[in-house]
């Protein structure tokens, strides 16, 4: 099917036909999509407005759209059917205004995280967000996927930083939720319902985050020894008066590849002033003491460097998935993980993230979701994903969220199949 | 059609309402006779009254979602209520409509030490989580300053905050999973004791949605490790802006304090001439609370270098105060000051807006300007660390026109919160006093997607109409109002 644009040629967006984009784009989509053919366009509109024009235009025609903004994290999730459009914000990149002494910024949606920390860091201050693929991820792909990862054990998730939003409805409006003050409960909480919706509800376009002070200092600590030693050092750490930034209990399996000591381990991030870290790790080293643990230390780039060996990426493995479980069962669950692969469990939300083979998939999507947790594959192949729900949600609100999608989307343009089949 | 024939005559279809809903939570859960209907005419904003066609008691979420049920057959408009300290009207009972009031709802469900949750009914008291939790040395933090009456079913509800939020968040950063029954009767679990399931994010959808998408029967919170330390520290300054600028200082320095309170001399003396705490200099201009937690090491730390802030900007005196005892006593005139305001002035009507932290001392003036030109006194306390600015109008309600003035100051004072950058509410809601003020913030645009959400958890309008959003027959023309879908006025009661 031939699509003609030719009423989108004012727009202020450059519309490349699909089959001349590069073939990073083409992989990235393909893997994103099942498709009878490829879509017919990649748009990048350049401004807020174009992307509302280009938005309205699809649904008045009935053209799926596969919103994105530099794809990082496109893969992840449910297959989307038959696109004609990929809508990328990419170019919508602008910092609307950094509120210094508010410590609040405003963004558009394609403005990359690391653009933002180069703005952030003259000021001392940042966005504690730690996504996957740092370096490409946008503030719209991160919110989109509710993206973060060890910092939530101080700073919690993508949903408690947005402070409000912007975004394109299906019929090509801008509208907007929340504000740019810290605290605020006027009207529907719209930045939650975003958080984390895959671009099934619309186009998020524009979003204001609350930010935080860098802290002075910064130091490390891994402990590693027996599952029950951890099991029980993880224990008394959740009832203890330590408040580490970053903290995660890795398989035995994942310790390893980092080299060290076949043990299960306990990665701890601690951010103050110098005293006070000095003191955190002496209270934990007290408390690991009677556990028999092994510990190490790490500071500066060696600190930096392990924080990013804990990005659980697909080498060797068929699908990476998130999984949530309840903390006190984390032991338990990166026990059975490490007979099929790697992973880390947040030590508080009992969120984490894993990377297995197949096999493993349905026994341990069954022991998250007997301990109120779940299983979400996010990057898989295709088959796989086409063989077994992604998601696994298997709760009694499917109707309601079904009437949301319905109600933000009812010509189903955005993301189609992405949540719902 | 039964249906039809009871239109057709009032009083037996009262009747058989009453019969329906006794059948559910027994003759004493149904409250009907007009002198104890009076209760429940009014939350905590005794400025708007209005009294119920009926009151139900129920204690189970299975009652709830009966009761709802009920009123979704025969289209009668309900509205929920926890402890009715609500200070926006959120729990205004409607005339022909029925209160689904949740004070027998009072049981904590469960205590998960190990993955800190704890699960409770909506009509368990904020203040008896922390209780529950405390001997093993956690805490619930969001802490409103009703904390001791006031519902957590209600601070659900409102997404209410308190002088802790600065640090820890509000209501919704607390809130992992709810249990709902939705205004068609059916009962939903959205999130639970593990974050982030797939899917939408409703638990953070509910939160805040002030009763207009449904009740909430369970709710599982998030509990905290009480901090190895605490501080408070209290300065006393010659002007509102030395207060305020000690404030931002204290966060450019990086430090995100508990909280930190800032309240103005006519508050001061409201406060100690009601609860006496000796503790808040009179001739003061102004003062400021900053509570410190954490490790020892930090508190300590910290308490240094916010002394020397409160000096440099010229604090006369400073007092700090680690143990609980005095801790407690530096807290009380400022969680009494809503309280005191009352004492003080036979009516007060405070406001909630929010304004960004940096824009207070300007904000402020105009406060004081706008004061002298309604000719009400304004009671100025305020959470200044996150900028929600709690003006207490003072005024008589016995003198005629009074209430609308003072409704009017008000509206003025939000729009210049929203003028400056900020919210018509911080904590307390929009309800059905802020309701006609939403196009101030929010274009047609936005109003008419939050609809989308409204329509699909309450399709037919019976969940409180009538809060949230302007209608056109509660605001008017002028507040550009949006028709939006009410219920339909079945002449019941």
């Amino acid at each position: 099917m031939t699509i003609q644009l030719s009423a989108l040629l004012s727009t202020d967006a450059e519309i490349i036909p699909f089959s001349k984009v590069d073939s990073s784009w083409r992989e990235t989509v393909e893997q994103a999509t099942v498709s009878d053919t490829p879509p017919s366009y990649l748009i990048f509109p350049h401004t807020q407005d174009a992307l509302g024009k280009v938005v309205e235009y699809a649904n008045e025609n009935q053209l799926a759209i596969l919103p994105c903004g530099n794809g990082s994290k496109l893969n992840w999730g449910g297959l989307v059917k038959n696109p004609q459009l990929v809508i990328s914000t990419q170019r919508l990149n602008r910092i609307i205004a950094h509120a210094v002494g508010d410590l609040t910024i405003t963004v558009e949606a394609g403005v990359t995280l690391q653009q933002l920390h180069s703005v952030l860091q003259p000021h001392s201050q940042f966005l504690p967000i730690d996504p996957a693929y740092p370096d490409k991820a946008t503030l719209g792909g991160i919110m989109a996927t509710a993206d973060t990862g060890s910092w939530r054990q101080r700073y919690s998730g993508v949903r408690d930083m947005v402070l409000g939003l912007s975004f394109v409805r299906y019929d090509g409006k801008i509208a907007k939720g929340g504000g740019r003050v810290v605290k605020n409960v006027a009207g529907y909480d719209m930045m939650r319902l975003f958080t984390g919706s895959y671009g099934t509800l619309g186009i998020i376009s524009e979003m204001t985050f609350r930010l935080y002070p860098i802290p002075e200092a910064s130091q490390t600590l891994l402990l590693t020894g027996k599952a029950d030693s951890i099991y029980n050092l993880a224990k008394s750490l959740r009832q203890s008066g330590v408040t580490p930034t970053a903290a995660e209990i890795l398989s035995t399996s994942l310790v390893e590849s980092l080299g060290n000591r076949e043990e299960m381990g306990l990665l701890l991030r601690f951010q103050s002033i110098s005293e006070s870290i000095s003191e955190q790790i002496r209270q934990v080293k007290e408390l690991a003491q009677p556990e028999n643990c092994h510990s190490q230390i790490y500071s500066d780039l060696d600190e930096i460097k392990i924080w990013q060996q804990l990005q659980v990426s697909n080498n060797n493995s068929d699908l990476i998935c998130k999984i949530g479980i309840l903390p006190s069962e984390s032991i338990l669950f990166l026990t059975k993980l490490n007979e099929f692969g790697i992973g880390i469990v947040n030590l508080s939300s009992g969120l984490g993230k894993i990377s297995i083979k197949k096999e493993g998939l349905k026994e341990l999507r069954s022991l998250c979701q007997s301990h109120q947790g779940f299983l979400a594959i996010l990057e898989a192949a295709k088959p796989i994903k086409q063989n077994i729900d992604p998601w696994g949600y298997n709760g009694n609100a499917l109707e309601i969220m079904q009437k949301l999608k319905q109600k933000f989307d009812p010509n189903q343009i955005f993301s189609p199949n992405r949540l719902f089949v | 059609m039964l249906l039809r024939n009871l239109l057709n005559s009032p009083q037996a279809h009262r009747r058989s309402i009453i019969g329906q809903l006794e059948s559910v939570v027994g003759k004493d859960g149904v409250v009907r006779r007009k002198d104890e209907l009076l209760t429940y005419e009014c939350d905590g904003i005794t400025g708007y009254r209005q009294r119920p066609a009926l009151v139900v008691l129920p204690r189970t979420t299975e009652q709830v979602a009966a009761v709802v049920k009920i009123c979704h057959e025969n289209e009668i408009p309900w509205v929920a209520r926890g402890a009715g300290t609500g200070l926006s009207g959120g729990a205004l009972p409607l005339e022909n409509g029925v209160l689904i009031v949740t004070a027998r709802m009072k049981q904590i469900l469960e205590v998960d030490l190990e993955n800190q949750r704890v699960v409770v009914q909506p009509g368990v008291i904020n203040n008896w989580v922390t209780q529950a939790v405390s001997g093993a040395g956690f805490y619930y933090a969001p802490d409103p300053s009703s904390q001791i009456i006031c519902s957590i079913g209600g601070n659900v509800a409102e997404n209410s905050g308190g002088v802790h939020c600065l640090k820890y968040g509000v209501t919704t950063n607390h809130v992992l999973g709810l249990k709902l029954v939705i205004p068609d009767g059916s009962i939903i679990d959205v999130g639970g004791p593990v974050q982030e399931m797939p899917g939408y994010d409703l638990t953070g959808l509910f939160v805040g949605s002030e009763g207009t998408l449904g009740i909430a029967t369970e709710i599982t919170l998030r509990i905290l490790k009480v901090p190895e330390s605490i501080c408070v520290l209290l300065a006393d300054f010659t002007s509102i802006e030395a207060a305020g600028q000690s404030v931002a200082d204290i966060i450019s320095a990086g430090m995100i304090p508990a909280g930190m309170e800032i309240m103005d001399n006519l508050s001061i003396n409201a406060v100690e001439d009601v609860v006496a705490t000796g503790c808040y200099p009179r001739d003061a201009d102004s003062i400021l609370l900053v509570e410190l937690d954490g490790l020892a090491v930090e508190v300590e730390a910290n308490k240094k270098r916010v002394a020397e802030i409160c000096k440099s900007n010229g604090a006369r005196s400073l007092t700090s105060a680690s143990d609980a005892e005095t801790r407690f006593k530096l807290w009380k005139g400022r969680k009494a000051a809503f309280a005191a305001a009352g004492k003080v002035s036979p009516n007060y009507f405070v406001q909630d807006g929010v304004i960004p932290r940096t824009q207070l001392v300007q904000v402020l003036q105009e406060i004081n300007r706008l004061s002298e030109q309604y000719g009400y006194r304004v009671a100025n306390v305020f959470h200044a660390g996150d900028g929600n600015l709690h003006p207490l109008i003072l005024y008589d309600n016995k003198v005629d026109g009074a209430w609308h003035e003072v409704e009017e100051l008000g509206g003025e004072i939000l729009k210049l919160c929203v003028k400056a950058g900020g919210s018509l509410s911080g904590e307390h809601g929009i309800g059905v006093d802020k309701n006609c003020y939403m196009p101030e913030m929010f274009n047609e645009v936005d109003l008419e997607t939050m609809q989308y959400i409204r329509s699909c958890f309450n399709p037919k309008g019976l969940a409180n109409p009538s809060k949230v959003f302007p209608t056109p027959r509660t605001c008017g023309e002028a507040a550009n109002a949006k028709k939006m879908e009410e219920f339909k006025e079945a002449e019941l009661f």
